[in-house]
């Protein structure tokens, strides 16, 4: 039985807009650093990054396309609260393919950032496990609150089958 | 992770940034979570990653662009702009394993007013590959 059904190619095109919480800040900046055991000062030192030609401290360089920052509402079911498209798809855990980011300024603390999800693509290939196994890929695109782009977020994550009889 | 800087105006294809380490425990899945508001269970609940078919908590793969991104700007210094980094998951890590990233020179281009370098970099596991990228980092003169 194929994965890939009707009622889930007409997902594709779809797109979810998270608008600006607040901004990033210090204090989340500091914490991502902190949680990477990334101790460059350019993320919590405004007077060394100003030497290195910024107007104040920045966020190191994924933080962006990596923070849920931008989320409302409460954790699903699996404790997530970012972006996902809750997509008709039962059976299966959920694992990451890879993700291809574009950067085109530095994060600034100042950042108010609003982000725009697309679903792109879905396709059915063959799994190394045997079966088939879904692949699905979006696109985000996050500006700030002027309307310049500051970094474009494309994602694909792979739907498993579970086995089942374990 | 200490790491030795290269000179963009004269660094070659093929030369090879310093390598780093990474052990990943289950306070740092748990930090990384919070950092960035992801509390997917995948990153802490064994019982969770148990019904998951998983042999325990599991790495948010996104933290390796995070990886490949310092590696790059350890390497470059304050002024490096990581402008481009793709990445492709080999394999899941869970909590208590460490990966290796090295990272080499794949391509250097002379503008006016920056270098341009392209870099090859991998994840590894106990030399088995867990993610490769592709990183172009832009770093003004």
């Amino acid at each position: 039985m194929s994965l890939l059904t009707d009622e889930l190619r007409s997902w594709i095109g779809r797109e979810a807009v998270y608008p600006a919480q607040e901004e990033i800040g210090r204090a989340g900046i500091r914490y991502f650093a902190l949680a990477l055991g990334d101790d460059n000062p350019l993320y919590r030192d405004d007077d060394y990054a100003r030497q290195a030609g910024f107007p104040a401290l920045v966020a190191p360089p994924t933080m962006i396309v990596e923070s849920c920052q931008y989320a409302v509402g409460p954790p699903d079911d699996h404790g997530y609260i970012g972006h996902a498209w809750d997509l008709p798809v039962d059976g299966c855990r959920m694992i990451r393919a890879g993700n291809a980011y574009e950067f085109f300024r530095p994060v600034l603390p100042s950042d108010r950032i609003s982000v725009v999800w697309t679903l792109e693509d879905i396709s059915e290939r063959a799994s190394s496990r045997g079966g088939t196994q879904l692949f699905v890929t979006s696109v985000a695109h996050y500006r700030d609150d002027s309307g310049e782009l500051l970094a474009i977020n494309r994602e694909t994550l792979v739907y498993q089958p579970l086995t089942t009889g374990r | 992770m200490t790491t030795s800087r290269v000179d963009t105006t004269i660094a070659q294809p093929g030369q090879s940034l310093t390598t780093g380490h990474k052990t990943f425990s289950i306070v740092d899945l748990m930090l990384y979570g919070a950092a960035t508001w992801d509390w997917h269970r995948l990153h802490y609940d064994s019982e969770y990653t148990s019904r998951m078919q998983l042999p325990g908590p599991v790495v948010d793969g996104q933290i390796y662009g995070a990886l490949f991104a310092r590696q790059a700007v350890d390497a470059f210094g304050p002024t490096a702009f990581v402008r481009k980094l793709e990445f492709r998951m080999r394999a899941m890590v869970f909590a208590g394993e460490t990966v290796q990233i090295d990272g080499v020179v794949h391509e250097v281009r002379h503008d006016p007013d920056a270098d341009l370098v392209v870099l090859d970099q991998t994840l590894t596991r106990d030399g088995r590959p867990v993610a490769d990228a592709r990183t172009e980092v832009r770093v003004p003169r």
